[in-house]
C-alpha cells in the first residue's frame, strides 16, 4: 500500500468530483482544488465560533445564554452520529445521480491501483468533500463550548466526527460496491421488474432522505440520536457520541473505551469494504447471456387516436427511460417529497371549516402538481443526452415530438395528481366532497405545465451527460418554475374567488378555472411548437 | 444519375471554419471515400449532407430533394451512421431497432424481417434482448450500422463505420457496401484506414482544413500527384502535408 498512491488518488477523485458537480467557472475554480476547501473550512469554523462566542458574551438575547448551555452538550455529543449518516446518505445520492456509462471508467479497474489504496483514497477524499459538514456543525457549537468551558469535550466531539466521518464513507464504500453487483445480478434475473423496484427504492429512500433533513424533523432526529446513546449503546454507529457524551458528564474511562471501540468498528468497516470492492465491483457487468427467444415487434400505441408511429415510438422509448435509468430517480423523488412533507403536516393540522380546508389544501396541492409535470416535461428534451442525435437523424417532425413528449409528461402528471388529490383527501376528510375540484384543477395545470415545460425544456435544453445532468440549464429551470407557479396560482384563483365571494358558485368557477388552464395550454403549445422547431434545426452536441 | 449534389457548403462554429465552400457530388451506385486528418471537416459534411446541421451558406441536393428545404424528405431516404454512436443505453437492442423501425414508420412484418435478419448477419442473435449499455463498442457500432438501413435508404452515409468492427463484421460490413452499389444505392463514407478506402472506393475526396484538396479515383489521384505505384497512404501524406513522421516516432520512442 503507498500513501503516496493514496494521496494522488484522494486529489484525483475529489477534484473529479467536484468539478463534475460545479458547473458556474468561478465556483469551481475556487472549489476545484481541496486546498481551497480547506482554507474555506477552517475560516467557517473560526467565523462560526467567533460570532457565537460575541453572542453569548454580549447577552443580546435573554434567555439565549441558559438555553444553550442546556442544549450544548447533547448538541457537541449528536454531531459525530449526525455527521455519519449525513456522509452515507450524501455519498449514495452521488453514486445515485452518476450516470451509467461513467460506472466502468472507474480508476480502478485500469490502473495499478489495489483495493486498499481505491478504498482508502476514497475515504480521504469523503473526507475532503464533507469537511464543509465538520466546519458548519463544528463552528456552531465552538462558541458555546468555549463561553461555557466545554472545550475538551469540543475536540473529543471533533476527533469523534472526523472518526465518524470516514466511517460513514466506509459504508458508502460498501454500499456503492454490493449494490453494484446486486444491481447488475438483480437485473439479470428479475428483468424489467427488478428494475421498476430499483427504481422504486430510491425513491422511498430519497424521500426518506430528504424528510429526515427538514428542520421540524432534524431536531426530533438529534434529540432521538441523544436517547439513543444513552439506551442503545451497544449499536456500533452511535459510539462515537457514547464517548462525547460519556466525557461531558464525567466519565472519562468510559468516553476513552468508546473512543477506541469507534476507532476499531471504522477499521474493521474499512476491511469490509476494501475485500467487498476487491470481490464485487466489476467494471461492466458479465452478461452474456445467449436468448433463444425469437424475436416479436414491441406492440404498438398507435391504437391511441391521434397517435402515430413516430409518436408511439418516442413515448415507448421514454418510458423505458425512466423506469431504467437511475438518473432519472432524484427528479421523480422531489415531487414526492414535496407531497410527503405536505401530508405530514397535513396529519398534524387538520382544518375543520369545509371551505377553509380547500383554501388551505388548494395551493398546498397545487405545488407538487406543478412541479411534477413541469419537472417531466422540461427534463424530457435534454434527458435525450448525447443520443439526441437520433432524433435529429431520424425523420420527425418537430409536431410529433412536441406531441409525444406531451403525452409523455401529461400521462404520468395526471397519474400523480390524482393519486395526489385522493391522498389529501383521506387525509383531510373534509376536503374528501370536494375531492372532484382538486382532480379537475389538478388535470388542467397539468397540462398548461407539461407546455410551459417543454417550451422551457427546447429552449434550454443541457445534453451534457455529466455526474448530476441537469437536462436544462439553471437559467431555464428558474424560469420555468417562476412562471410556471404563476400561471399554476393564476389558473387557481377562480376558485379561491369563489371560495371568499361567491360560495354558491363554486363549481362554475372550477370550470372557469379549468377553461383557464385548458387555454393557457393551448397557447403555450402553440409557443412550444416553435421551440421545438428551432431545436431541431441545428444539432447542438 | 446524381444522387446526391453538394454545392458551396459552408459552415463555422464560432471562429473556426469548419467547411470553406465544399462542392462535389456523387452518382448514382459509386461508393465515395471521405479521407482527411482528424478536423478536416469530414464529420461536420456528413451531418450537414443528413439535414441534422444547417449550412451557413451553399446547399445540398439529394435525388430531387433540397435538404435546406425538406429535411424530414432526406432523412427518410437517406441512412446515417455517426462516427461513434451514442444510442439509447435504457434500451435493448430489439428496443432500440423497434423504435428506429417505427418511426421510419415500417410495416410490422417488414420490421420483424429485417430486425431479425439484420441482427443474425451481424451476429448479434442471442444478445437482442439485452439492454445496450452492456454492449461493446463494437456490438453498438453493428447496432447503429443496422439501425442505418433499416428503412433502405436511397443514399448511404457512414462516418467511420469500421471503427471497433472484428475483421468478421468489417467485412459483412464492406461487402454490404458492395451489394448496396450493385443494387444502384450509392454510399458516402468516411475513413481513416486507407487501403480500405483503396480497396472499396470508387472515386476519394481528400479534405484538409474544411476544403476538397484533392478528388478522382485512387489511380488518377497517384498520376495526379506523381506517386504513381505507391500507396494511398503515400499520397494521402504527400497531400495533407504529414509525410515526414520520423520525427515524431523519434520522439515517442525516445
Amino acid at each position: 500500500m503507498s500513501l503516496n498512491t493514496i494521496y494522488k488518488l484522494a486529489i484525483v477523485l475529489t477534484k473529479s468530483q467536484l468539478r463534475a458537480t460545479q458547473r458556474n467557472k468561478l465556483v469551481a475554480r475556487l472549489f476545484g482544488d481541496p486546498r481551497s476547501i480547506l482554507v474555506v473550512d477552517a475560516l467557517l469554523l473560526l467565523v462560526l465560533g467567533t460570532f457565537g462566542y460575541v453572542l453569548l458574551s454580549m447577552n443580546w438575547i435573554t434567555g439565549l445564554g441558559d438555553m444553550i448551555r442546556n442544549i450544548e452538550p447533547e448538541g457537541l455529543a449528536g454531531i459525530p452520529t449526525s455527521i455519519g449518516f449525513a456522509v452515507i446518505v450524501l455519498g449514495v445520492l452521488y453514486e445515485i445521480s452518476q450516470p451509467v456509462q461513467s460506472m466502468s471508467t472507474d480508476l480502478v479497474n485500469w490502473l495499478p491501483i489495489t483495493s486498499t489504496e481505491y478504498v482508502a483514497g476514497s475515504v480521504v477524499s469523503d473526507a475532503y468533500l464533507y469537511s464543509f459538514m465538520l466546519s458548519l456543525f463544528l463552528g456552531a457549537l465552538l462558541g458555546p463550548a468555549l463561553y461555557f468551558g466545554l472545550s475538551i469535550v469540543w475536540v473529543a466531539a471533533a476527533l469523534m466526527a472526523v472518526i465518524a466521518l470516514f466511517t460513514g464513507s466506509c459504508v458508502v464504500e460498501i454500499l456503492d460496491a454490493v449494490t453494484n453487483r446486486i444491481s447488475s445480478s438483480f437485473y439479470k434475473r428479475s428483468g424489467r421488474s427488478g428494475i421498476v423496484f430499483r427504481l422504486g427504492l430510491t425513491i422511498i429512500i430519497l424521500v426518506f432522505v430528504q424528510l429526515i433533513f427538514s428542520g421540524q424533523i432534524a431536531v426530533y432526529l438529534i434529540r432521538s440520536i441523544v436517547h439513543t446513546v444513552q439506551v442503545a449503546w451497544y449499536v456500533p454507529v452511535v459510539w462515537p457520541s457514547v464517548s462525547v457524551l460519556s466525557l461531558s458528564q464525567g466519565s472519562v474511562m468510559n468516553s476513552m473505551i468508546f473512543g477506541a471501540l469507534s476507532i476499531g468498528f471504522t477499521f474493521t468497516l474499512f476491511q469490509v469494504a476494501v475485500n467487498v470492492r476487491a470481490r464485487y465491483w466489476v467494471p461492466v457487468p458479465v452478461s452474456v447471456r445467449l436468448s433463444t427467444r425469437t424475436y416479436l415487434p414491441s406492440k404498438s400505441l398507435v391504437s391511441i387516436p391521434g397517435l402515430g408511429s413516430v409518436e408511439s415510438a418516442l413515448l415507448r422509448k421514454d418510458f423505458h427511460s425512466i423506469l431504467r435509468r437511475r438518473e432519472m430517480a432524484r427528479f421523480m423523488a422531489i415531487p414526492f417529497v414535496l407531497a410527503a412533507s405536505i401530508g405530514l403536516s397535513l396529519i398534524t393540522g387538520r382544518a375543520t371549516s369545509d371551505s377553509l380546508s380547500l383554501v388551505s389544501i388548494l395551493p398546498l396541492y397545487i405545488i407538487p402538481v406543478t412541479i411534477f409535470a413541469q419537472m417531466l416535461a422540461m427534463t424530457s428534451i435534454g434527458s435525450e443526452g448525447y443520443a439526441v442525435w437520433n432524433l435529429y437523424a431520424a425523420p420527425i417532425r418537430p409536431s410529433q415530438l412536441l406531441r409525444a413528449k406531451l403525452i409523455y409528461a401529461a400521462s404520468l402528471g395526471i397519474v400523480f395528481c390524482i393519486g395526489i388529490a385522493i391522498l389529501f383527501s383521506i387525509l383531510v376528510n373534509s376536503v374528501f366532497p370536494r375531492l372532484y375540484i382538486l382532480m379537475i384543477v389538478g388535470i388542467a395545470t397539468v397540462l398548461e405545465q407539461s407546455a410551459i415545460g417543454i417550451t422551457i425544456g427546447a429552449r434550454f435544453p443541457d445534453f451534457r451527460e455529466t455526474v448530476r445532468s441537469r437536462y436544462v440549464s439553471i437559467w431555464g429551470s428558474l424560469l420555468g418554475l417562476f412562471v410556471g407557479l404563476f400561471i399554476a396560482f393564476l389558473t387557481i384563483s377562480p376558485i379561491f374567488l369563489s371560495i371568499r365571494i361567491y360560495q354558491q358558485f363554486l363549481n362554475q368557477f372550477t370550470i372557469l378555472s379549468f377553461g383557464l388552464g385548458l387555454i393557457t395550454f393551448l397557447i403555450t403549445w402553440k409557443i412550444a411548437e416553435r421551440q421545438v422547431e428551432s431545436l431541431l434545426r441545428n444539432i447542438r452536441t | 444519375m446524381k444522387v446526391l449534389q453538394v454545392n458551396g457548403v459552408t459552415k463555422s462554429f464560432g471562429d473556426v471554419r469548419a467547411l470553406k465552400g465544399v462542392s462535389f457530388s456523387v452518382e448514382h451506385a459509386e461508393v465515395l471515400g471521405l479521407l482527411g486528418p482528424n478536423g478536416s471537416g469530414k464529420s461536420t459534411l456528413m451531418k450537414i449532407i443528413v439535414g441534422i446541421l444547417k449550412p451557413d451558406a451553399g446547399n445540398i441536393q439529394v435525388l430531387t430533394t433540397d435538404v435546406g428545404a425538406d429535411p424530414i424528405r432526406v432523412k427518410k431516404i437517406v441512412g446515417y451512421v455517426p462516427e461513434s454512436p451514442r444510442l439509447y443505453e435504457f434500451l435493448t437492442g430489439t428496443e432500440y431497432l423497434d423504435f428506429v423501425a417505427d418511426v421510419h414508420e415500417l410495416d410490422a412484418d417488414t420490421k420483424r424481417q429485417r430486425i431479425s435478419e439484420s441482427l443474425k448477419a451481424l451476429d448479434l442473435d442471442g444478445r437482442e434482448n439485452e439492454m445496450i449499455n452492456g454492449y461493446s463498442q463494437g456490438m453498438k457500432q453493428k447496432l447503429a450500422i443496422i439501425a442505418g438501413l433499416l428503412h433502405r435508404p436511397q443514399l448511404l452515409v457512414l462516418d467511420e463505420p469500421l471503427n471497433s468492427l472484428d475483421p468478421r463484421s468489417a467485412r459483412i460490413v464492406k461487402e454490404l457496401i458492395h451489394k448496396l452499389r450493385d443494387d444502384g444505392v450509392p454510399t458516402i463514407f468516411s475513413t481513416h484506414v486507407l487501403d480500405i478506402a483503396d480497396a472499396i472506393c470508387d472515386r476519394v475526396i481528400i479534405m484538409a482544413n474544411g476544403t476538397v484538396l484533392e478528388a478522382g479515383t485512387p489511380n488518377e489521384l497517384r498520376t495526379k500527384a506523381g506517386v504513381s505505384g505507391s500507396s494511398l497512404e503515400d499520397l494521402f501524406l504527400k497531400l495533407t502535408g504529414g509525410s515526414d513522421t520520423r520525427d515524431v516516432v523519434e520522439a515517442l520512442s525516445r
